[in-house]
């Protein structure tokens, strides 16, 4: 056993100038201390109420309660920084292992901490190292901030990131960054920004003011983004809009989505409402329940849509199937074309051509070409056969031709 | 003082009671389940007695569990606290998308960024 700490205490109210402390340092409430240079303790500092400490401050341990405790320097703890019902500020560079404080903890300078848990605000004005952060109310730090995981119950204001992981129950602003593995949102997430991440997991809004580069992306209300946007998948509960261009896997949207230039996917593009891309459209395949407006249209597999399409370039898939009482307008160019019980199309190219009953087309280009009952044709072209039942209209006589015109996409 | 009296979302807008519900579980969990009643106070930013009622009704409601630490009650969110709050932001995301698609909010995004007008509006959809 060595000898006993001993222990510097200043009063209630007291006014010291302090250098080198042998042992513990109490301070009781509305204390003040200053320095020559700085404040060393060599074991633990506590601080009872509201107390002010001029110039740096050294400690093994720091302690605090029912108060605020200002630091008008730096704070380097070898060990644990802990407030109870109290809030700390430390306006120059902060070093700690692990901190928790109950109240606020605001820091001016660099800090570099272990783990960070505040039950109400942290704040800071510069850089943040940390290897964990737990707030339960706000988090806003101007500086760049580097840690694992970010979790916060209410809000965060966060400025550049590289992070693993942010988890957060009301709103999350940052200015842009990485954060590699998962973004956990309820309300809203909003990057300034250009961004990259891994899974994203909003409940409310998503707003992307710059480009943004992502895995795959859960959106239960909005997304909105204002640049360009890349993504493994993307799933959206009601409205979408991508002003630049998109480039992913899949996407699947409840309700409307847009994209203000083209977009690319390597999977599905299902729309359970309207879809409206303004240049090019190429996917795997596409599904779309309600409208789809593009430029163009191409699909490797599978083209199906509900209700209207339109297009200036046309469409182009190994399979197309529209609707019935659905309406085309453009070309629409397949291996086989299905056009529904009472759907209305415009000009229509396929190795085999099917119009149920009902339908309407204005040109029909095909090798194989049915026309059934009810419907209506104003001209085919065809090399191999032609079917249409007796009830069927077909405008001018259909014209069989050894070799099919060029079709046009 | 509590510096968080606004909507859980950042709206701005006047708190109702699943609002309150969802952000008292979303500060306790936060605190891994070590979340005393004056730390919840601040996070969730309303005054220790309004917050034991909304509380003992997330208790009685089995939404979070207490337990006795060093003498004091500490809370923790439950696996029913946490579908409670995984269906009240499904549902507040079902809201915002409703109110994004309605053409009267002046909030929505425009669904037609460019400056060809979409077939679809200059054709009325047909």
């Amino acid at each position: 056993m060595g000898e006993p700490m001993t222990e510097t205490v200043v009063p209630k109210g007291g006014r010291v100038r302090l250098g080198v402390v042998a042992g513990d340092l109490r301070a009781e409430k509305n204390s003040s201390i200053t320095s020559d240079g700085a404040v060393r303790v060599q074991g633990n500092a506590s601080f009872h109420g509201n107390v002010d400490v001029d110039g740096n401050l050294e400690c093994r341990s720091f302690e605090s309660e029912d108060g605020r405790v200002c630091v008008r320097g730096s704070l380097s703890v070898d060990g644990d920084v802990r407030t109870d019902d109290g809030e700390l500020e430390v306006t120059g560079p902060f070093r700690a292992r692990q901190v928790d404080v109950d109240r606020k903890l605001i820091l001016g300078g660099p800090a570099t901490v272990e783990r960070i848990e505040v039950g109400g605000l942290l704040q800071g004005a510069s850089t943040l190292t940390a290897t964990d952060v737990a707030v339960g109310g706000k988090i806003r730090l101007a500086g760049k901030l580097e840690a694992r995981e970010i979790n916060a119950g209410g809000s965060v204001e966060l400025s550049d990131v590289s992070l693993d992981a942010l988890d957060v129950g009301g709103t999350a602003r940052i200015q842009g960054g990485e954060i590699r593995q998962r973004i956990q949102v309820g309300g809203k997430f909003e990057a300034t920004g250009a961004l990259s991440f891994g899974r994203l997991e909003v409940g409310g809004i998503v707003q992307f003011r710059d480009h943004a580069k992502g895995g795959v992306l859960h959106v239960g209300g909005v997304l909105n983004a204002t640049k360009d946007l890349a993504f493994e998948g993307l799933e959206i509960g009601g409205v979408g809009a991508i002003l630049g261009n998109g480039q992913g896997g899949s996407v699947a949207v409840g309700g409307r989505f847009s994209v203000g230039g083209r977009l690319e996917l390597t999977g599905a593009f299902e729309v359970g409402g309207t879809a409206s891309i303004h240049d090019v459209l190429r996917a795997e395949r596409v599904k779309v329940g309600g409208k789809l407006d593009a430029e163009q249209v191409i699909v490797a597999s599978t083209f199906e849509v509900g209700g209207f399409v339109g297009t200036r370039g046309g469409v182009k898939a190994a399979r197309i199937e529209i609707g019935r009482r659905s309406q085309v307008e453009g070309p629409l160019v397949g291996g086989h074309v299905t056009i529904d019980r009472d759907a209305r199309v415009e000009d229509v190219f396929g190795e085999r051509v099917d119009l149920d009953r009902g339908a309407e087309a204005r040109r029909v280009v095909a090798h194989e070409v049915h026309v059934g009952r009810g419907a209506a044709v104003s001209e085919v072209v065809y090399t191999r056969t032609f079917e249409a039942d007796s009830s069927a209209r077909v405008r001018a006589t259909p014209q069989q031709v050894a070799t099919l015109p060029p079709f046009p996409l | 003082m509590h510096p968080e009296r606004s909507d859980p979302d950042g709206s701005g807008r006047r708190r109702e009671p699943t609002d309150l519900y969802a952000t008292v579980l979303e500060v306790v969990k936060r605190h891994s389940g070590g979340a005393r009643i004056t730390r919840v106070s601040y996070g969730a930013g309303m005054p220790v007695d309004r917050l034991r009622v909304l509380i003992d009704r997330l208790l009685s409601a089995g939404l979070l569990t207490s337990e006795e630490f060093e003498g004091r009650p500490v809370y923790d969110i439950t696996p029913r606290g946490q579908e409670f709050l995984d269906t009240y932001w499904k549902m507040r995301g079902f809201v915002e998308g409703f109110a994004s698609a309605s053409p009267r909010d002046p909030a929505a995004p425009s669904l037609n960024p460019g400056s060809r007008p979409s077939r679809l509006t200059r054709d009325g959809g047909r």
